[in-house]
């Protein structure tokens, strides 16, 4: 199976919400009542039960408004904290390279919430399960598109191979010129969801500059794991190593005669 | 069985409190390196799944923050405050245990290493009970914090699990007639002497030591 990622075009997005709707559909997440906050972005940001959202954001300048429109979801990182921090095995690398989830392995500990750079797995305190895209595996599986893609009317969403992907990428860069540019394969090994924004970085509410596994991840999993078992190790060897070497503190012979039977112990 | 002329050493509720640490420490050991390692995965399979794993260690950590206030409370007084010069002059010497020592100083009721080892258990066990209950509910908090609370709760992992195999090594075999103090609560003469002198003397002194077949003129209370 070639690598394949989906790309999301920031100048070609109407914000329709297709994507938003045919994810809770082929997900089977029903929505829930939510209030209105002044702004078409519904649920406000990831949910438990939203996979995906779109993000809609006013931007007003002298005499016009801009509207800026971005698809979140999960990034699928190569490197990914998540799996790192999950103990279970139940957020994995699937054989697409995204990041899949079991949720029989779940075990609901949010250590994956803690972890996640893009803060994107979210805990369903009822299920007592974490939840996230897991890029329409059974779709992709299948050799379908994900269904966010299948349903987007204007070509803002592409799936397909890594590298056609992010040769289209780069030509439309070129074509927007600007600030535009391609933000998603510098980070975190790469990640399976590249964006192309017509904007710098800053511009887009909620997106994590220079997103990176936390150092505390790190330390956690690739410094204090290992350690844990080498200080152990360690230890048994050394009070072996005492033992015969030096030998125990035995309590002195001649003041045993006050109980001969520990005395020569 | 204790002898004529043994000495007692602990009481039952030191002894209760020792081991209700004990056994709550090996079991989060047990269960959380199910969850450290998905090698030991199927250390969950013997409690029902890792769902209920997880519930096992997160009960037995409160079980274990009982155990810890109420040791922190018992032995603070005995093992939290160091007692200068000889407490000093015994870590010098890193209380004969490394190369050999002529003469040890005489030590209490329990040695520098023994208040080191104390000490860290108290401040690597709050800082499990902390960094455990905030990994149990991290709801509300900012993320920033949560996210290392798991480092920190891995480095007293670290440190404990080093510590319990240098405290299993030295109450056992590394001091021979130590373990009997943590079962029934009896040492003889001669460990209290070579182990623990001064705090033997100060008993014998004060007429408090219980002699086992003796009377005794006030029996040891705690």
């Amino acid at each position: 199976m070639s690598e394949n990622i989906k790309l999301f075009d920031t100048s070609r997005c109407t914000g329709c919400r297709g994507c938003q709707l045919a994810c809770k559909q082929w997900n089977n997440l029903p929505a829930k009542q939510t209030v209105n906050w002044g702004s078409y972005q519904n649920p406000p940001t990831l949910q438990s039960n939203t996979y995906l959202i779109m993000r809609f954001q006013e931007k007003a300048d002298a005499n016009s408004v801009k509207w800026f429109f971005r698809h979140e979801a999960c990034m699928h990182c190569t490197d990914a904290a998540c799996v790192k921090a999950c103990p279970t095995g139940a957020l994995y690398y699937s054989e697409f390279k995204t990041v899949g989830k079991n949720i029989e392995k779940c075990i609901g500990c949010k250590d994956c919430v803690a972890a996640c750079p893009f803060e994107v797995p979210k805990y369903d305190s009822g299920a007592n399960k974490v939840l996230k895209c897991d890029m329409c595996e059974s779709r992709i599986a299948n050799k379908l598109e994900p269904a966010c893609v299948k349903a987007c009317p204007t070509g803002a969403l592409k799936w397909g191979e890594k590298e056609t992907m992010l040769k289209i990428a780069n030509e439309r860069v070129k074509e927007l010129g600007g600030d535009a540019h391609v933000y998603g394969p510098q980070y975190v090994g790469g990640t399976h969801l590249a964006y192309i924004l017509q904007e710098k970085d800053a511009v887009y509410a909620g997106l994590k500059i220079d997103p990176k596994v936390p150092l505390s991840v790190i330390a956690w999993k690739d410094w204090l794991k290992p350690l844990s078992l080498i200080a152990g190790g360690g230890v048994v060897v050394g009070s072996l190593l005492h033992y015969i070497l030096h030998g125990p503190k035995r309590p002195d012979a001649d003041v045993g005669q006050d109980n001969p039977a520990e005395g020569g112990k | 069985m204790p002898e004529k002329g043994m000495i007692k050493v602990t009481d039952g509720f030191e002894r209760i409190v020792h081991w209700m640490l004990a056994g709550s420490c090996i079991l989060l050991f047990i269960t959380g390196l199910g969850m450290m390692y998905r090698e030991l995965n199927f250390i969950g399979n013997l409690m029902g799944g890792l769902v209920a794993l997880k519930y096992v260690h997160n009960f037995t950590g409160l079980l274990f923050i009982v155990s810890l206030v109420l040791a922190a409370r018992m032995w603070w007084h005995e093992a939290g405050k160091f007692s200068m010069p000889e407490d000093l002059e015994w870590m010098m010497c890193a209380g004969g245990y490394l190369w050999h020592v002529e003469k040890v100083p005489e030590i209490g009721k329990y040695n520098p290493g023994q208040k080191m080892f104390f000490l860290t258990v108290i401040g690597c066990g709050a800082l499990m009970g902390v960094t455990g209950l905030v990994m149990w509910f991290p709801v509300g908090l900012s993320l920033g914090f949560v996210r290392w609370m798991y480092p920190l709760h891995a480095l007293g992992f670290v440190v404990f699990f080093a510590f319990f195999f240098v405290h299993l090594y030295l109450g056992t075999i590394g001091n021979p007639g130590t373990v009997m103090a943590m079962i029934d609560g009896w040492a003889t003469k001669a460990w209290a002497k070579k182990q623990h002198p001064k705090w033997l003397k100060e008993m014998e002194e004060s007429g408090k030591l219980e002699v086992y077949g003796e009377e005794t003129k006030e029996a040891a209370s705690h």
